[in-house]
């Protein structure tokens, strides 16, 4: 469903030259799953699921969302995924249901089968008595559901959540996450990103972490634990951090620090894959 | 792109921008409240609008001839001042007035310390030479010839001294005040002087004229609000189109909405258009609401107001602007909306916040002001090199067309047109980009530190120039045109203009390109496109296009000259040049004329400039807009649209061949046949077969120029070799590649997701 390989991305950046977000990251995500995405602020989450959701471009690398090309079929790709940001991103202008039903416009649904769908999505979500409030009158929580229903409401097979637990109550949270696991039952593939490991460890059927834009660790969780011989997993989540920033400063003061070899600009071959060489 | 998805994106920004109080009361409620409360304190003003008397000091009042009397009673005497005598207050000086030095330094110091506004001075023999002059004039009993009616010298006549100071309005207004009474002071002495020689005063008046304005009320009404209508319709237009804009790109940063959006089906292409149709309603609406207020205000308070000597102009003929200038001016907004709602659009995307948004509102006032402040100018009309230039030609436009004179309006109808169109579509082309520009979307907040920034271009240099630095490259290049315009002195013979045409191109043209790839990128020669071509076959066909083609390009050349023919002062300017060119050694003028520039301006144009273009990822954007500063560098605008002509072709061979030598090729031998064309004599031209095949002789001088036939010959062989230029495979840049990739996406099937 979700294929990246060797995905990296940097930033011209005035002060550090070209900062590396991701530097080569490889998951695969199926249907049925919550791929969980755990790292601390900084650590390329949200660059690596700006990309699978098309609104960034991929430095080089390569990411296939349901067999379509992230950097050269963004437009298809856009039709499979729902994406939920880290804020909430709601129109202080509109309504819920006017917010849900412009989106599912513009994914091209039919009136009758959006309206039956946003139906049955505002029931779901128990969002009917929010129906009509405006996005500034609404709570975190509230705008966390429109988000939500905006981003079901197309009914794709994959749906990105960017830390979206960040700033809810825990009442909230708890009722997301709920939400998130269903997605999973009924088939979805989620990439859900977050720093809190409680709720990686109970929702993600496989785990990332990410720190400095570099994978540390990838697999089940129950597989992580064993092979590297810690039970819990924020214990673990801070060891792999401490040795990848110890070996990285020995690297730095021995002066071996080997700068790693980044396309600056995404290649792509006359016939659509790419990239067909790491940039001169 | 999904119209469907733009007319979606269009209804909510319209919704959003409605439900927004701030929009609405800038937009609506602020002109309806506004503009009568701005009357109202202007009426309330106008009471204190009042002329204020100005200080005269005389200086030399002793030395006046006692008839006809200029003052009496420390005044000036009766019938001299006008009725509103009392707006001069003189001051009667006991200085001495020939002391000239010392009467300028005090008029000096006390005009600036505004004790008085004007100091008028009568020499010491003002009264003796006029007696003089008096004696001198002939009788009317005497002849002609008679040795008496030898008048004294211009030098001779008595020269009263009017010190003023232009610096300070008052000292130019006591000026024109004392000058209307010593204009009446003289008359009087005229009509003296003839009365006693027995001449009737009316012979020095054997005719009276009198002014008759045959224009009818509406005509009036035409002519002066065919000025201020489509200012006004401008102004607003654009900032009715700046702040939805900014509230529609920064704000929706701000809201978090922009990542959304993003990330949903709608393209770029089709979020763009769906805000631009927005800012566009909104300008359209705010112009013709302030139209309609400004103009209804104006004429209520003006009824009001009387006679405006200033202007003068009977401010009440002005009367209710025209019908037909309202229709013109809303035939006019949609393109006008379009140009400033897309530029608005493009310069917002760059702000993080409104706040942000705000400050970029002054950048855009001061490109679009002077444009549309250039039609006052007294001086300027419609013609074709006015209606080229975005904005003013509009305008000027607009006020032939309000002015009634249809069919001047329609002569230049269509390169106003054109040249609107052509900024609307840049504009929203360039809207585009900017969303489709993440460094744009997700940039963040920057300090400013010069150093930084400098470590930063020279740290982070790619292998060819960015967009930025190609179109800082042609911009400096254009500046420093500007400047040697002035610096450089005109050439007058062939080793100045050798030296002067070797050093601009060298030191003004390629070093600039060069330093600037050496600073900024880490492979200059491949920033340069200085490589080898990908075949070497395209050298050759490079120097026969350039012939192909030359033909149609002197064609072109005398189609844009007949269009705008050349001023004749720069025409007289440029004949002494031409006539070196064909009168020096070929080979120097070769050198010169062709050579030095296809290696210089191709260094910096096809080679930096185009380069860096390259990378916005439109082949055909960056070769067009490379030859319009090709053109622009070229100053004359006759020389401008065939350089931009050229241009596109160079900038064509030089992207399919991968190298910048083709395109020198080309450049030189464009340029070498236009020399050896100005060297064909009639002789010559009878004596070789190939030369009458070529030319034949031009309708008027008998010169010669390219046969229709020949021209059409080589023109289809030049086609062959595009087409065959156009078959070879290239080297894409980057981004090139992806945009082709991005334009080859396969569609979806309909509504398979529903």
């Amino acid at each position: 469903m979700i294929h990246v390989r060797d995905l990296t991305k940097s930033y011209a950046d005035l002060r550090r030259g070209q900062f590396i977000a991701l530097a080569g990251i490889s998951l695969d995500a199926l249907p049925g799953q919550i791929y969980g995405l755990l790292g601390p602020n900084g650590a390329g989450k949200t660059s690596a699921l700006r990309i699978l959701s098309t609104v960034l471009r991929p430095t080089s690398g390569k990411a296939t969302i349901n067999g379509y090309d992230v950097l050269t079929q963004p437009a298809l790709v856009r039709h499979q995924i729902g994406f939920v940001s880290t804020n909430t991103a709601v129109y202080d202008r509109m309504t819920a249901w006017e917010m849900v039903e412009y989106f599912g416009r513009l994914y091209g649904l039919a009136p009758e089968l959006l309206r039956e769908r946003m139906v049955r999505i505002f029931d779901r979500l128990s969002m009917v008595e929010i129906r009509d409030v405006l996005g500034s009158k609404m709570s975190t929580g509230m705008k966390q559901k429109v988000s939500i229903a905006r981003a079901l409401v197309h009914d794709p097979p994959v749906l990105i959540f960017d830390e979206a637990t960040a700033g809810l109550d825990v009442l909230v949270a708890r009722a997301l996450l709920k939400t998130v696991a269903q997605l999973r039952d009924q088939g979805k593939c989620v990439i859900f990103s977050t720093h809190i490991m409680r709720e990686a460890e109970r929702l993600c059927d496989r785990i990332a972490i990410l720190h400095r834009g570099h994978m540390l660790a990838e697999g089940r969780l129950a597989d992580l634990q064993s092979r590297h011989g810690e039970h819990d997993l924020e214990e673990l989540f801070f060891r792999l951090i401490s040795e990848h920033d110890g070996e990285t400063e020995r690297q730095r003061d021995r002066g071996t620090d080997a700068p790693i070899s980044l396309s600056l600009h995404p290649s792509v071959s006359p016939s659509g894959s790419w990239p067909l060489a790491p940039g001169p | 792109m999904s119209w469907t998805n733009v007319k979606l994106i269009f209804l909510r920004e319209l919704r959003d921008q409605l439900r927004d109080r701030r929009t609405m009361f800038t937009i609506v409620v602020l002109p309806i409240l506004l503009y009568p409360l701005l009357g109202m304190c202007f009426l309330q003003v106008q009471q204190f609008l009042q002329e204020h008397p100005s200080r005269v000091r005389i200086v030399g009042a002793d030395h006046l001839p006692a008839a006809p009397a200029l003052l009496a009673g420390g005044w000036f005497a009766e019938g001299l001042a006008s009725e509103r005598q009392h707006l001069l207050v003189l001051e009667l000086a006991e200085d001495d007035a020939d002391e000239t030095a010392l009467l300028r330094s005090a008029a000096q110091r006390d005009i600036r310390a505004g004790l008085c506004d004007l100091v008028l001075v009568f020499p010491s023999d003002f009264a003796a030479r006029l007696a003089e002059f008096h004696r001198a004039l002939p009788s009317a009993t005497l002849p002609s010839t008679s040795p008496r009616a030898k008048l004294p010298s211009p030098a001779a006549i008595p020269q009263p001294l009017i010190l003023l100071d232009s610096a300070s309005e008052k000292s130019k207004i006591a000026r024109s005040r004392v000058e209307e009474v010593l204009r009446r002071w003289r008359e009087q002495m005229v009509e003296d002087n003839l009365r006693e020689r027995h001449v009737p005063v009316s012979a020095t008046r054997p005719f009276e004229f009198k002014p008759d304005d045959v224009a009818d009320d509406s005509s009036k009404a035409a002519a002066v609000w065919s000025k201020i209508l489509p200012f006004i319709v401008m102004i607003w237009a654009l900032t009715g189109a700046f702040y939805p804009a900014v509230d529609l790109c920064a704000g929706e940063k701000e809201r978090g909405t922009l990542e959304t959006l993003l990330s949903s089906p709608a393209q770029r292409g089709e979020i763009v258009w769906g805000k631009l149709l927005t800012v566009m309603t909104f300008s359209m609406a705010t112009a013709l609401l302030n139209l309609a207020i400004t103009t209804g205000m104006a004429t209520f308070i003006i009824g009001r107001l009387g006679n405006m000597a200033a202007a003068g102009v009977q401010i009440r003929q002005i009367g209710v602007p025209p019908l037909a200038a309202l229709v013109w001016l809303v035939l006019a907004l949609p393109p006008v909306s379009a140009l400033f709602s897309a530029l608005s659009l493009a310069v917002a995307a760059f702000a993080r916040s409104s706040k942000e948004g705000q400050y970029y509102l002054m950048p855009l006032l001061m490109v679009s002001l002077p444009l549309m402040l250039l039609p006052m100018l007294p001086q300027t009309e419609l013609d074709l090199g006015f209606s080229l230039i975005p904005i003013c030609g509009l305008i000027l436009l607009l006020r032939t067309l309000i002015e009634g004179q249809f069919l001047e309006a329609l002569r230049y109808s269509l390169p106003v047109i054109g040249v609107t169109a052509v900024c609307c579509l840049l504009a929203i082309r360039w809207a585009i980009d900017q969303f489709n520009n993440e460094s744009v979307l997700f940039r963040e907040s920057e300090r400013l530190d010069l150093g930084l920034w400098i470590k930063h271009l020279v740290r982070d240099r790619g292998d060819t120039p960015t967009v930025g630095e190609a179109a800082l490259c042609g911009v400096l290049l254009l500046v420093i045109r500007f400047f040697s315009n002035f610096m450089i002195p005109t050439p007058h013979n062939w080793s100045q203009f050798a030296t002067t045409v070797l050093v601009m191109q060298v030191a003004l043209v390629a070093t600039p390109a060069c330093l600037m790839a050496i600073i900024l990128t880490r492979r200059p020669l491949q920033a340069l496109s200085l490589g080898r071509p990908s075949f070497l076959i395209t050298l050759p066909a490079a120097v026969l296009l350039a012939a192909c083609l030359h033909p149609m390009f002197a064609w072109l050349a005398e189609a844009i000259r007949f269009v705008y023919p050349l001023n004749p002062s720069i025409a007289q300017q440029l004949e002494p040049i031409a006539r070196l060119t064909t009168t020096q050694s070929l080979w120097q003028v070769i050198l010169i004329i062709a050579l030095t520039p296809a290696i210089c301006e191709e260094i910096a144009f096809r080679g930096f400039i185009l380069s860096g273009l390259r990378r916005m990822g439109h082949k055909w954007g960056a070769i067009v807009l490379t030859s319009v500063i090709f053109g622009l560098a070229h100053g004359l605008l006759q020389q401008s649209l065939s350089a931009c002509a050229v241009g596109i072709i160079i900038g064509y061979v030089v992207v399919k061949t991968g190298s910048l030598w083709p395109g020198v090729l080309f450049h030189f031998t464009h340029n070498s046949l236009s020399v050896l064309q100005g060297r064909v004599t009639p002789e010559l031209h009878d004596s070789q077969p190939l030369l009458r095949f070529l030319f034949s002789p031009g309708c008027d001088d008998g010169s010669l120029f390219y046969s229709p036939q020949a021209t059409l010959v080589c023109g289809l062989v030049g086609l062959v070799v595009l087409w065959w230029l156009k078959s070879l495979p290239y080297d894409r840049s980057a981004e090139e590649r992806l945009q082709e990739a991005l334009d080859h996406q396969t569609p979806l099937p309909a509504k398979s997701i529903a």
